[in-house]
C-alpha cells in the first residue's frame, strides 16, 4: 500500500527532515509512527499526502509513484486517502453534517447517496444525534470524532492520522484508537502518527520509530 | 465521460480515482448551481459591503458608457450631415432662365449625381431675402446680382469622391463655380475619430479599474476563507472546485455593478433631459438625449459580468498559489 524507497527530504537545502527512509506497508495493515517532535513524523505524512515531494528516493502509494503523478491528478489521488488532523480542521461555519459531507460534495456524489453515507459515518463515531450542531458546540473529543467521520466517509483505502489524540485525555484517546482499529478490521490501511507511547504499547501493532529523520525501529511495540 | 484505467496490474482501490462514470456532468452542474446561489447568498448577507463594491464598479462603468452615448448622439448628427453634404453649382451670370434649365438637366445626367434641384436667380434672391431679412436693401438693386444655381446631391458621400465630382461639374460649359464645404466635414470626422479613441481608452482604463475593484474584493474573500480552502484542498478538491464560488461572486459583483450603472444612467438621463430639450429649443432644434436600447443595455450587463468574472479569476489564481499547502 505504501512503499518508501531511500526517501530523503531536505528543507531549504540544509535542514534534513528525513534521511534514507525505507519501509513497506501492506494493504490492510495498521501501524503507528512515533518519535519525538521534530523527528520527521509530519514530514513523512506530508510526503504520503503528496503535499510535498521527496528530495531523494521514491514514494509509492496505492500503486502510484507520487513523484510521477501529474499535478492535475493530485486531487483525485488525495480522495483515496482519509486524513485525521490533530486540530480536527473542521469548517466552523457549517454544521456537523455538512463537514462530514465535504469529501462527498467535492467528489460530486448524489445528495441522497451522500446523506446516507454521512449518517453511516456519523453513526459509526456515535454522533448521529448531533448532525445539526455546529463544531463549536461539541467537546474536543466529539470534534475529533467528527474529523474521523469526515476522513472515512468516502471509504478511503488508506487512513492517515497526525497526532489524533494529542489534545485528548487517556480515556478519549483509547476510544479514538479503538475507532481506528474498527476501520482497520474492515480492510482500511491505517497509519497513525503519535507520541503517546503508553497507549501505543498497549495496542500491539507494528510501530515505525523515527529519530532525527532516520528510521530507527520497525516492529511490534516493545 | 471518464474511462476507467485498466486496473489489472494495480491492486484494488488503486484504480485511477476518476469522476464516477455516471453523473459526472450532473454533479458538475449541481455544484455550479449550488455555488451560484451560495455565492449570491454570501453577498446578500453583507449588503452594505456588497453595495459599495457594486457602486464602485458602476461608477467605473458609467464614464465610458456615458461617453459612448454622447458619441452615439454625435453619430446621429453626423448621419443628418451626410444627407446635407451637397454641392452647389453656380452658373455664370449671363446664363438665362431657359439655358439654366437645360444646364441643370445636363448636370443631372452626369455620373455620380443622385439628384438635382434648380434654384433660379429669382428664387435665389427670394431665399436670400428671407434668410437675411434684408428686403429693403435688396429692393434698391436694379438687377438681380445672383446667378442661377443647382443643388446637387452626390451618390457617394466620401469626401474624396465628392471632391472628384465637384471637379467634373466645374468643367461643364456655363458653370461658374462649384462650392462644397469639405473642410468642416473632415474636421468633424476627425473629431469623431478622436472621440472614439478617447472612449476606447477610457473603457480600457475603467475596465481595468473594475478588474482591480473585483480582484481586491475577491482577494479579501479568499483570505477570509483560507482555512476552508486549505481543508478542501487537502481532501481532494480540484482547482476548479475551489475557484468556482469566487468566480460566481465576481460575476455577481459585475452584474450588480452593471445594473447599478444602468439605473444611474437612466436617472441621470432623465435629470438632464428637460434642460437639454430647452437648450435645443432655443436654437430651434429638436434634440433628445440618446438612451441605451435593450440591446446595448444587455451588452453592458454582459460585459460587466464578464469583467467581474475575469477579475475574480485573476485574483483567485494569484492567491490560491499562495495558499497551497505545498
Amino acid at each position: 500500500m505504501i512503499a518508501f524507497e531511500h526517501v530523503g527530504k531536505r528543507y531549504g537545502g540544509r535542514f534534513e527532515a528525513l534521511a534514507d527512509i525505507n519501509f513497506r506497508v501492506e494493504r490492510g495493515e495498521m501501524l503507528f509512527l512515533t518519535g519525538h517532535s521534530g523527528a520527521g513524523k509530519s514530514s513523512l505524512l506530508r510526503l504520503v499526502m503528496r503535499l510535498e515531494r521527496p528530495s531523494r528516493g521514491r514514494v509509492l502509494v496505492a500503486g502510484h509513484d507520487l513523484d510521477r503523478l501529474h499535478i492535475s491528478q493530485v486531487p483525485y489521488y488525495r480522495r483515496q486517502i482519509g486524513v485525521v488532523f490533530q486540530d480536527h480542521q473542521l469548517l466552523l461555519d457549517r454544521d456537523i453534517f455538512a463537514n462530514v459531507a465535504l469529501p462527498l460534495t467535492i467528489q460530486g456524489v448524489e445528495p441522497a447517496d451522500a446523506a446516507r453515507r454521512v449518517r453511516a459515518a456519523l453513526d459509526k463515531v456515535g454522533l448521529l444525534h448531533r448532525e445539526r450542531a455546529l463544531p463549536i458546540e461539541l467537546s474536543t473529543g466529539e470534534q475529533q470524532r467528527v474529523g474521523i467521520a469526515r476522513a472515512v466517509v468516502n471509504k478511503p483505502a488508506l487512513l492517515l492520522a497526525d497526532e489524533p489524540t494529542g489534545n485528548l485525555d487517556p480515556q478519549l484517546s483509547a476510544d479514538i484508537m479503538r475507532l481506528f482499529e474498527d476501520f482497520n478490521r474492515i480492510g482500511t490501511t491505517v497509519l497513525v502518527a503519535s507520541h503517546d507511547l503508553a497507549l501505543i504499547a498497549r495496542l500491539r501493532h507494528r510501530v515505525l520509530k523515527l529519530r532525527d529523520g532516520r528510521l530507527v525501529g520497525d516492529g511490534e511495540a516493545a | 465521460m471518464s474511462e476507467r484505467q485498466p486496473s489489472a496490474e494495480r491492486p484494488r482501490g488503486a484504480q485511477k480515482p476518476q469522476r464516477r462514470a455516471s453523473g459526472g456532468g450532473r454533479a458538475w452542474l449541481r455544484h455550479h448551481r449550488a455555488m451560484m446561489s451560495d455565492s449570491a447568498l454570501r453577498l446578500v448577507k453583507r449588503p452594505i459591503a456588497t453595495l459599495l463594491t457594486m457602486l464602485a464598479i458602476a461608477i467605473a462603468l458609467i464614464l465610458p458608457a456615458g461617453l459612448w452615448l454622447a458619441l452615439d448622439s454625435a453619430r446621429l448628427l453626423d448621419a443628418e450631415l451626410d444627407e446635407s453634404a451637397t454641392l452647389t453649382v453656380y452658373f455664370a451670370a449671363d446664363v438665362g432662365e431657359s439655358r439654366a434649365m437645360d444646364l441643370a438637366a445636363e448636370v443631372g445626367e452626369q455620373p455620380g449625381v443622385a439628384g438635382t434641384r434648380l434654384v433660379t436667380a429669382a428664387e435665389g434672391l427670394a431665399d436670400f431675402q428671407q434668410t437675411l431679412g434684408v428686403d429693403d436693401a435688396l429692393s434698391q438693386l436694379e438687377t438681380n446680382p445672383l446667378p442661377a444655381s443647382v443643388v446637387v446631391t452626390p451618390d457617394a458621400t466620401a469626401p474624396a469622391e465628392v471632391q472628384a465630382l465637384s471637379q467634373q461639374l466645374q468643367a461643364l460649359d456655363g458653370v461658374d463655380e462649384v462650392r462644397l464645404d469639405l473642410a468642416w466635414l473632415d474636421r468633424l470626422q476627425q473629431l469623431a475619430a478622436l472621440g472614439q479613441r478617447v472612449a476606447l481608452a477610457l473603457a480600457l482604463l475603467f475596465g481595468l479599474g473594475v478588474l482591480l475593484v473585483v480582484g481586491n474584493t475577491i482577494r479579501l474573500a479568499v483570505e477570509s476563507r483560507r482555512q476552508e480552502i486549505e481543508v478542501v484542498t487537502l481532501i481532494g478538491a480540484t482547482h476548479a472546485f475551489v475557484r468556482r464560488p469566487f468566480l460566481y461572486s465576481g460575476a455577481w459583483y459585475g452584474l450588480g455593478g452593471g445594473a447599478l450603472s444602468l439605473i444611474i444612467l437612466v436617472l441621470g438621463g432623465n435629470w438632464l433631459a428637460s434642460p437639454v430639450a430647452a437648450l435645443a429649443e432655443s436654437y430651434g432644434a429638436h434634440f433628445a438625449l440618446p438612451s441605451l436600447g435593450i440591446g446595448h443595455s444587455a451588452f453592458l450587463l454582459l460585459f460587466s459580468t464578464l469583467l467581474g468574472w475575469l477579475g475574480a479569476w485573476l485574483a483567485v489564481g494569484r492567491h490560491l498559489a499562495d495558499i497551497k499547502p505545498r
